[in-house]
């Protein structure tokens, strides 16, 4: 079986004690734990309403491949350290780990966000602007909300903006 | 053995040798087999096949690992590449890694290169224009580089030539500074692009906007048919190889047409070494290959050998063509083989928003890119305080602006609910540069590379003159911006290496004298007539347009000439 990161197929290289699918890394060192607090922020970040959310589209392994192939060194020391202060300060304020935190709560909590400092923040923006990107670059997206063309077959300099509702192609 | 020997010499003469197998290579091919010459088309790199080698063509954006990102290790082991516009995941496998192939950089510079059948054909911007007579003229008239020994009559049957087979997309503008061609049907400027070009004409004479003319098929002619190539389809992903053969390539195009001749033997997986000479015939006579398989040298014979390994690779093969006749490169007498290498000054952009016209945005993609500025400075006389010009490439375009803040569901709904910006304006330059002696590429004494071709020191820059022509294009298209209404004009310098804008010329120039150039107006080698060069080596200056069709248009006008000259014997 395959599954699909933010649309990337990804062979299960391993399955967690816990039984979630994840992915091999070859920089970052993430443990169980880690990812399944990734998963719950990238689901609080983008939820499944009427249609998938970050942690059905498997964005929190997007972001973990992102970080481990595309940042350097300096980004990924950032990105954990920021990941294990992050853990710490939602556990302070929630009482409880991010994870088994409540929907409302945990939003709550990423509002304000800049209460938790440089790292947190720099954290953060990473993990919104990849879970973004794979988000909106993700199969899911890109077939049925904000239709990517491949084969456009067409030119029109003068598009009528009352044409326009409706149609997202670009 | 006698007979063995005779009949392995037998196999590896050919009537025609042409070294490289990109644009100009390519053309040369397919003019050498129809007119019924045995061919030889070395290639360094390995073989791609239309459609078959485009691993990326049909893959959605969700379907590359890391969304068309290269990796960090990527950058970091290929800065060079990386710096590319075009090299992204999608396209990384027809790029050169900076490690396959070193070369030494006197003074930073960005050689970017294509090693595969095709060559950078497969990954060009397909921007092409002809040149002018004033272009052709530029250099005796501005007392700079050599005459040019052919003007624009010279090639103008052979631009239409190669216009009719490749397929350009184009108006006729009528504008003395860009002849028209054979074009298609040109793409339109859409409404911002078409104020733009308006208000030019309303507020300065002879500062034009047109329609980009590109190396597309708006409206595929029965010849492009029979090539195998239907109508582009407006994907815009034409670095990946395209599967419609929208866009010319050698791979797409020349290749396949000179394969069907039955005359071409295509040989991937071969550096060219040197070209032979015989001093007793007074000629080349032949190509010594180096197998980049074996390592093995493989010497070839012909009767006439071009010379078209793209402008760099072609100046480092014939310096390192050496016999006693000519030991410092093939035909180099006079020691000007490598020198006046020039470029295309590409650093400047001009960004602008626009509030006009918010009724209308675009739809679809246009494979042209928008508009293009023909050059206008210094055109009729000299009018400024450096020599000759600049043109540019002008387009506009609406984005969707996606609210990325906040959490939850309202992030959700600002990601897929989008706005559309206001209009927003771009331009680049594409300045001239002048070909300057001291811009020169020469080989090392000692390192070889591993296919034991002497590494190539690189020392070409910039100079004073070329910072003046950038001022006057950050000054004039700010006035020109202004004088369209546009707003929060913004310059850029995007600080580019020379050597990033892909349009190295020169080296091996033409010119009347062969005291003073190394081709004549055949593009001959003077001191050996049998070798011809027809790609950016032998440009004597540059221009402002983009080159690729010149290279094309003399490479099938040397052709023309190299047969007639074999059939009168």
């Amino acid at each position: 079986m395959l599954y699909i990161a933010g649309g990337t197929l990804v062979l299960p290289a391993c399955f967690r004690q816990s039984g979630r699918t994840t992915i091999e890394l070859t920089h970052l060192v993430v443990s169980d734990a880690d990812e399944a607090m990734l998963e719950t922020l990238v689901e609080t970040l983008i939820p499944a309403t009427d249609n998938p959310g970050g942690k059905a589209l498997l964005l929190h392994l997007f972001v973990l491949k992102m970080v481990d192939d595309c940042h350097g060194p300096e980004d990924q020391q950032s990105f954990a350290e920021g990941l294990r202060v992050f853990t710490g300060w939602a556990r302070k304020e929630l009482s409880v780990g991010f994870k088994d935190a409540e929907k409302e709560k945990r939003e709550t909590l990423l509002a304000r966000i800049d209460d938790a400092g440089d790292l947190v923040g720099k954290f953060f923006s990473l993990v919104k602007r990849r879970a973004i990107q794979g988000y909106m670059n993700s199969k899911y997206v890109m077939t049925n909300l904000v239709k990517y063309e491949l084969v456009p077959g067409r030119y029109d300099g003068y598009f009528p903006m009352e044409k326009a509702d409706g149609i997202t192609a670009k | 053995m006698a007979n063995l020997a005779i009949d392995s010499i037998k196999e590896r003469t050919f009537d025609a040798i042409v070294i490289g197998s990109g644009a100009s290579g390519g053309w040369a091919a397919k003019e050498l087999t129809e007119r019924g010459l045995k061919t030889l088309l070395l290639e360094r790199g390995r073989d791609v096949v239309h459609v078959k080698d485009y691993p990326t063509t049909n893959l959605y954006p969700y379907e590359f690992e890391h969304r068309g990102e290269t990796t960090h290790a990527d950058k970091q082991a290929n800065p060079i590449a990386n710096r590319c516009y075009a090299y992204k995941e999608d396209s990384q496998h027809f790029f050169v890694k900076d490690d396959e192939h070193p070369y030494v950089q006197e003074k930073e510079f960005d050689w970017i290169r294509g090693y595969q059948v095709g060559g950078k054909s497969l990954l060009w911007a397909r921007q092409t224009q002809r040149w002018s007579e004033y272009d052709f003229e530029g250099p005796a008239r501005d007392g700079f580089a050599v005459d040019w020994p052919i003007r624009f009559a010279d090639i103008a049957p052979w631009y239409s030539h190669v216009e009719r087979f490749v397929g350009i997309a184009g108006n006729r503008d009528g504008l003395a500074t860009l002849p028209d061609g054979e074009f298609l049907p040109g793409y339109p400027l859409n409404a911002v692009e078409d104020h733009f070009r308006n208000a030019m004409n309303l507020h300065y004479k002879g500062r034009h906007v047109i329609s980009a003319r590109c190396a597309h098929l708006s409206q595929p002619q029965p010849i492009h048919i029979q090539q195998g190539r239907v109508q582009c389809q407006n994907r815009k992903l034409c670095q990946r190889g395209c599967p419609f053969g929208g866009y010319f390539s050698s791979n797409s195009s020349t290749i396949p047409w000179a394969q069907k001749t039955g005359n071409l033997t295509l040989r991937p997986h071969s550096v060219a070494h040197s070209v032979l000479y015989d001093e007793a015939l007074g000629r080349a006579v032949g190509v010594k290959v180096i197998d980049t398989d074996s390592l093995e040298e493989i010497d070839f014979y012909a009767k006439v050998i071009f010379v078209n390994a793209s402008t760099l690779n072609t100046n480092l093969i014939l310096l390192n063509s050496v016999s006693s006749r000519f030991p410092d490169g093939l035909g180099n007498d006079n020691g000007l083989m490598g020198k006046f290498v020039a470029f295309h000054n590409y650093t400047a952009r001009i960004s602008a928003e626009y509030d006009g016209l918010l009724q209308y945005r675009t739809d679809g993609r246009n494979p042209a890119g928008g508009g293009y500025i023909p050059n206008f400075r210094n055109v009729e006389k000299q009018e400024t305080d450096f020599l000759r010009g600049w043109a540019a490439a002008f387009s506009a375009s609406r984005y969707e602006n996606r609210d990325s803040s906040g959490v939850g569901q309202v992030l959700k709904h600002g990601l897929l609910n989008s706005t559309w910006s206001n209009w927003r304006v771009g331009s680049h330059m594409m300045a001239e540069t002048i070909p300057k002696e001291h811009n020169r590429v020469w080989l090392d004494a000692d390192r070889k590379d591993k296919w034991g071709m002497p590494l190539l020191h690189v020392s070409v820059d910039y100079a004073d003159d070329d910072w003046k022509r950038r001022q006057d294009y950050y000054d004039r298209m700010a006035e020109m911006y202004e004088s369209a209404g546009f707003t929060n004009i913004k310059t850029q310098d995007d600080g580019r290496r020379p050597g990033n804008d892909i349009h190295e010329m020169g080296g091996i120039r033409m010119g009347h004298d062969p005291k003073t150039s190394l081709l004549n107006k055949w593009n001959q080698l003077h001191l050996c007539q049998n070798v011809y060069v027809t790609d950016g080596a032998c440009m004597t200056s540059t221009a402002t347009q983009n080159p690729t069709l010149t290279y094309m248009a003399l490479a099938a006008r040397a052709v023309d000439y190299a047969v007639n000259q074999l059939k009168q014997g």
